[in-house]
């Protein structure tokens, strides 16, 4: 079961406002390649990998996004916060304000609504995971076009910590793709 | 509202748990690795001591954590509300 | 090369490599970032350390 810990897993700090990137933020917060997405895609595989070390990778990665998710969260609630409507809708955030003023809500950049079509779980671990290693390499890209976007050290900080992130990811559903590999082979060998 | 040495305290936290977290994804896939469970171990050990420091002196960190009366655990300020 | 490069020759004695196959080298735990470091690039091990960098907004 999942516990939660009064506490960031990464300082987020935001250097000044910056409207326009909260909503480019909300790319990760509720995106396709968004934190969201892996969390949950993760955390639906994991229920059919046949080899341990698979089951913990997919729950405790699918655990970390949700600390992710929760990081992404932070950032646009900082920047969003005590902001009025009429910046909000200067900033392009007027669609967002209507609906749902400063409360935060999992839609993607463009205010689509997320939605488990992003993911899949197909039951077969080998496409499961190799699934997992272009939502890694999606999120990494998505970082880098967000960092890309601003100038503000603080969130520029934050989304440099989660690009890391999705690298380290990366190479761990890797070696769990060999281990799980492995496995396969050698059940089939008689 | 919170004082400094509540955050520095709590960055101290951040920096072992991350090293716990990146360690315990290692050795899920390597859970054979001595040295890296070794160092897994040790940075649990300090991440306990603090924790315990941190929780006597500020307050729960999680809804299993023992509190004082009133229960503290609601407390502000939450993870998203401080600057760091 | 990317300054954290090194020659880390991965083996795979028993491994044939295959047509239509993706191959991942296992890491090897070595060289790790003090725990601040750590914390501030995402990663405690420079092997795995690949910072994104951004070219300055005009």
């Amino acid at each position: 079961m999942w516990y939660y810990e009064k506490k960031l897993q990464y300082p987020a700090n935001v250097s000044g406002p910056d409207l326009a990137m909260a909503k480019y933020l909300y790319a990760q917060y509720g995106g396709p390649d968004s934190e969201l997405s892996a969390a949950v895609r993760y955390l639906t595989q994991r229920y059919t990998m046949p080899i341990p070390q698979a089951k913990a990778t997919l729950t405790d990665i699918g655990t970390e996004e949700l600390a992710h998710w929760e990081i992404i969260g932070t950032l646009i609630y900082k920047l969003t916060d005590g902001v009025s409507p009429e910046q909000m809708r200067a900033a392009g955030l007027g669609d967002h304000f209507a609906q749902h003023d400063n409360a935060l809500y999992p839609h993607d950049a463009a205010g689509v609504p997320w939605t488990a079509a992003y993911i899949q779980a197909t039951g077969d671990p080998i496409a499961d995971l190799h699934e997992d290693l272009a939502a890694e390499q999606k999120a990494r890209v998505t970082y880098e076009h967000l960092i890309s976007m601003t100038n503000n050290a603080g969130v520029i900080e934050t989304l440099s910590f989660l690009r890391e992130r999705e690298i380290v990811h990366f190479q761990r559903f890797g070696e769990t793709l060999m281990l799980v590999k492995d496995y396969m082979n050698r059940k089939h060998i008689f | 509202m919170y004082k400094p040495e509540m955050v520095k305290l709590l960055r101290e936290i951040q920096a072992v748990d991350f090293a716990i977290y990146e360690l315990a994804l290692f050795l899920n896939t390597h859970p054979n690795d001595r040295k890296a469970l070794e160092d897994h171990n040790t940075l649990v050990t300090r991440s306990r001591q603090l924790k315990a420091q941190y929780e006597d002196r500020f307050g729960p960190l999680r809804l299993d954590s023992i509190s004082k009366y009133p229960y503290q655990y609601i407390n502000d300020p939450w993870p998203w509300e401080i600057e760091y | 090369m990317a300054p954290n490069d090194k020659e880390i020759t991965y083996s795979y004695p028993h491994m044939e490599m295959k047509l239509a196959e993706v191959y991942i080298p296992m890491q090897v735990y070595g060289e790790t970032f003090d725990l601040h470091t750590a914390l501030r690039y995402g990663t405690l091990f420079p092997d795995l350390y690949r910072p994104y960098v951004r070219r300055p907004l005009m």
